[in-house]
């Protein structure tokens, strides 16, 4: 086999001609890695680097849903008014001033003529009319329709275009439709809008809006990323009547660099799905001169292992959600610096400083210590719900039916000690469901405190006593306490270490049986929604600047009440309050209204305020707001080099 | 060659025909819907029976005919799809098409695994070279410890030391994203290291053998030096059984590094189609199976076309 090559070489062939063979692989190979890069070249360094779990679904405002996603829409489009991050208070958007009818019903706003889209266009109100009704059409399937169902008609509109469309749909099933029966039902939903629903541009740069009832926090909402207007002559382009279903189809090229045309200080330029999205400054914002950094870019890591590495390896400035396995070693470690330098921080803090400030001006970490990382108080609450039904799913009486139990149960809980032993990301105890300090002029109510003693009075005064010495309380008829069935998803290590410990806590304080019961999300959801538990794991974060965000929860009818607590006396307090026109008023009535709930009724044992654990070098980076709603606007970020940082302490 | 040629491609076709069958047969078989969300988002209940009436979702032959029809350009040749080899749009992700998803993961996947493949080329063929020429020697005991290595540890535990010591501890390279050169190179070390393994046995066989046979001998008698008989007459021969090896391995580098993706951040095309196929997105499996299934093939057609320049007698 040998002899036919040597003898080649023998015969002139060249004697590096094997090596060349052996390289002739490596060379293409070294070609094809060019061509890939050539293909998708790097791009240059941003000046800020944001690190995120996931990937936007979308960034079509309407149709987003999720926080992350909503904090973009924030930062690439602007509504009429935005929060002011720092205090959460509302300040001008696009509308430079607003009015209001003294009922409360009709807002008036006034555009101001200097607000452009990406391209150059004028931001008129038509704009505005265009996505906030693109929003009430079913056929966009926005998650937050419901949010507009508080302008006049809004709520019949959607609901008329809904059964219009599945009319049509029966009709195609019988008889094929044709795009002219599209056409015709589009022109009367073009029209029903018009005459039906409170939305009216009165011209180019005056918005009038009417509510179906006052709304006090109507601003909050229009500040929120799905009230944002879109650039209808973009986003048209992208649309088409479906001749089959009625619908007005869109496909979502308009959503993607370089077709997206944006409103607010910042325009995508680059967005790669699942890898990075890159933002560079809106030239044509008319505040433009206000935002700091040039570009942003955000990177998508999944791994929370890996996220924390980059962070550690430098080049990312901020990191919005750091991994549970990371989380309390790390914060023990921050904890351990701010120890250290505690007379100065509170001295700062008194000063009026925020926590920012007072880390900037103290010398770096020690070994063992460090600054990076911080929990923030977040707007959401963790707690437990109980399943407060007459009767179990299989008939039984519901001992969590009495109130006397719930607030039994609820004082036996030690929250601190749960915060300090099984979460341990130094939460602050909740006792009622609005995180304090999140909403302005809103009181502090207080609920039920821990203590076993008054829990195990109240257990007594519902008729549970142990009657027979076994550890175990018993009913009059010395029945024993039915096992309480502790429902939580095993979604996060979390949910089973609370609920752990507070069947140990509940056991050894109120005598009675628990057995925790562990489903995965899908499954624990499903339980949930058909009342499947005796207690059950929850948390809820607000959606917008309004007590009544975590208080409707409560009512009989919410869809979002898996308590199943029906109390027609909480149902008319909410009403009253609601219908309070004054927002002082308001907000106190509605205070009364948490009051009755978390010092009474206890439907849910709030645990805990949720934080939301960020790395980023206070050093290096400006801008991180501390107030509750976390409203992190990147237009507000700075990255402040080391050089700079290390001559102006 | 012009034959062979001809033939293979003709060839192509049918085999990603009957990789899209089976792997269609085997993602409908798998329970679940792709359009029920648990996590959130669920469509209202009118959507969700427009979007399957769509998609074919309630018909699956139907399903397979039209995806096929457009997926392979037959329905664009027609003049029924306005784009040329579309793939569709990914069930989960609304606002994307398969072809989106692709075109911007596979050119890193790509990237990484040629990168792999150049390091594990490189790697393997010195450490067999050395270790062939002198079997049972210092050096070669050391190479094929080394390999034992390279084959058996998982890459996880591998990238995840190497980037603790190399990104975290000493700051040479970055984490996460794809910027230059430097952002591959820990990743593509890592996922270099079984093949580079494996082709370092090849190697070091290939030369053993070589180094005994007959025409090393006469080069000897010659008077050329061990290194010149070995890199001159035994490494060409030697050589021939990972070229063979190439082909599949390039196909595997590029698609099997889910694991080294997810260690490093990487932006591939593994973690999408891993977690097609856990939410069941069919479309966005059928697509990366397509494409992928068409590369495997053109790489192997690619190996043929070589080893018949390297080795002349196999024609």
């Amino acid at each position: 086999m040998g002899s036919l090559s040597v003898g080649r070489e023998f015969l002139g062939g060249g004697s590096y001609a094997s090596v060349v063979k052996v390289l002739a692989p490596f060379l293409l190979l070294l070609i094809a890695l060019i061509a890939t890069t050539y293909l998708d070249p790097p791009l240059p360094r941003a000046d800020l680097v944001i690190v995120e779990r996931s990937d936007c679904f979308t960034l079509d405002p309407q149709r987003m849903s999720y926080q992350h996603e909503i904090r973009r829409g924030e930062t690439i489009y602007e509504g009429l008014v935005a929060l002011n991050p720092k205090d959460c208070s509302i300040k001008p958007g696009v509308a430079q001033r607003w009015s209001t009818s003294s009922d409360g019903l009709v807002w008036t706003f006034n555009l101001r003529r200097d607000a452009k889209w990406s391209n150059g266009d004028l931001v008129t109100t038509k704009d505005f009319v265009y996505a906030w009704r693109r929003a009430l059409l079913p056929d966009t399937a926005a998650d937050y329709s419901g949010f507009f169902f508080e302008i006049e008609g809004a709520e019949a509109f959607f609901h008329w275009r809904a059964k219009a469309l599945a009319e049509f749909n029966a009709r195609n099933s019988v008889a094929p439709t044709t795009a002219e029966d599209a056409r015709a039902l589009w022109e009367t939903t073009e029209s029903r809008f018009r005459d039906f629903v409170g939305i009216r541009a009165l011209d180019e740069f005056t918005l009038e809006v009417r509510l179906r009832r006052p709304l006090p926090y109507f601003l909050d909402l229009c500040a929120f990323a799905p009230f944002s207007p879109v650039h209808r002559a973009s986003v048209e382009q992208w649309t088409h009547l479906d001749a089959r279903t009625g619908r007005m189809e869109q496909s979502h090229g308009w959503t993607k660099p370089p077709h997206l045309i944006s409103n607010g200080p910042y325009v995508p330029t680059v967005w790669r799905y699942k890898r990075d999205m890159r933002l560079e400054k809106n030239a044509y914002y008319w505040d433009a001169a206000r935002v700091p950094s040039q570009s942003v870019e955000v990177r998508v890591i999944e791994n929370p292992n890996t996220q924390v590495l980059a962070f550690g390896a430098g080049g990312v400035d901020w990191l919005p959600d750091v991994g549970p396995e990371y989380k309390t070693e790390m914060l023990a470690q921050r904890r351990l610096f701010e120890t250290r330098h505690a007379e100065t921080i509170h001295a700062d803090q008194a000063r009026g400083m925020e926590l920012d400030e007072c880390i900037r001006t103290l010398p770096s970490p020690m070994f063992g210590e460090r600054r990076d990382i911080r929990a923030l108080n977040a707007y959401g609450t963790d707690f437990f719900s109980f399943n407060c039904r007459p009767t179990t799913p299989n008939g039984a009486p519901n001992p969590f039916h009495q109130v006397g139990v719930r607030r039994a149960f609820a004082m036996a809980a030690d929250k601190q000690a749960l915060i300090d032993r099984v979460t341990r990301l130094g939460e602050r105890v909740a006792t009622t469901l609005v995180p304090p300090g999140s909403i302005q002029g809103y009181p502090l109510v207080e609920g039920l405190p821990f203590d076993a003693t008054r829990a195990r009075a109240e257990l007594a005064n519902a008729g549970w006593v142990d009657r027979d010495n076994d550890g175990f309380v018993d009913d009059r008829d010395g029945k024993r306490f039915p096992t309480v069935d502790l429902l939580y998803s095993t979604a996060s290590p979390r949910y089973q270490n609370l609920a752990l410990a507070l069947r140990d806590m509940w056991r050894r304080e109120l005598g009675v049986p628990v057995e925790v019961r562990g489903k995965d999300a899908k499954l624990y959801k499903e339980d949930v929604k058909k009342g499947n538990f005796s207690i059950a794991r929850g948390g809820w974060y607000g959606d917008y600047g309004d007590p009544s965000t975590f208080l409707e929860l409560q009512r009989s009818t919410d869809g979002n009440n898996d308590r199943g607590y029906k109390n027609p006396a909480f149902d008319a307090m909410l009403d009253d309050a609601q219908r309070e026109t004054d927002p002082d008023r308001r907000l106190e009535r509605l205070a009364e209204c948490e009051r009755f709930l978390f010092a009474q009724e206890v439907p849910l044992l709030p645990i805990c305020s949720y934080v939301t654990v960020y790395m980023y070098d206070p050093s290096r980076l400006h801008g991180i707001r501390e107030h509750p709603r976390l409203e992190q606007h990147f237009d507000e970020f700075e990255r402040i080099d080391a050089a700079e940082a290390e001559a102006s302490p | 060659m012009t034959r062979m040629l001809l033939f293979r491609l003709l060839q192509l076709p049918l085999i990603v025909l009957a990789v899209y069958t089976v792997t269609f047969t085997l993602a409908w078989m798998v329970p679940g819907n792709p359009l029920e969300n648990p996590e959130g988002r669920r469509p209202p209940p009118e959507i969700v029976a427009a979007m399957q009436a769509q998609y074919h979702l309630d018909d699956p032959l139907a399903f397979y005919g039209e995806y096929l029809a457009k997926a392979s350009g037959v329905a664009w040749v027609m003049g029924t799809s306005p784009h040329p080899f579309d793939l569709g749009p990914s069930l989960r992700q609304p606002d994307w098409s398969v072809n989106e998803i692709i075109e911007t993961g596979a050119p890193v996947s790509m990237r990484l695994g040629i990168s792999a493949m150049m390091i594990a080329l490189t790697v393997g063929i010195f450490a067999g070279v050395v270790g062939g020429m002198r079997p049972g020697g210092l050096a070669d005991v050391a190479t094929q410890l080394l390999s034992i290595v390279g084959i058996s540890l998982p890459s996880f535990v591998i990238g995840s030391a190497l980037l603790v010591l190399f990104a975290v501890k000493f700051r040479l390279f970055p984490i996460g994203g794809v910027s230059g050169v430097e952002s591959l190179f820990l990743p593509a070390l890592t996922l270099s290291l079984p093949f580079a393994a494996y082709i370092s046995r090849l190697v070091r066989f290939g030369m053993i053998e070589q180094m005994r046979s007959d025409h090393a001998r006469t080069a000897r008698a010659k008077g050329l030096s061990q290194r010149q008989v070995a890199l001159h007459h035994a490494l060409k021969n030697a050589f021939l059984p990972v070229l063979s090896y190439l082909g599949p391995a390039t196909a595997v580098a590029m698609t099997g590094s889910f694991v080294v993706e997810k260690v490093f951040a990487v932006p591939g095309i593994g973690q999408h189609f891993v977690e097609a196929v856990l939410a069941k997105d069919i479309t966005l499996v059928m697509g990366v199976v397509l494409v992928y299934s068409t590369l495997l093939v053109l790489f192997n057609l690619a190996v043929d076309v070589m080893y018949r320049w390297v080795d002349p007698r196999i024609a």
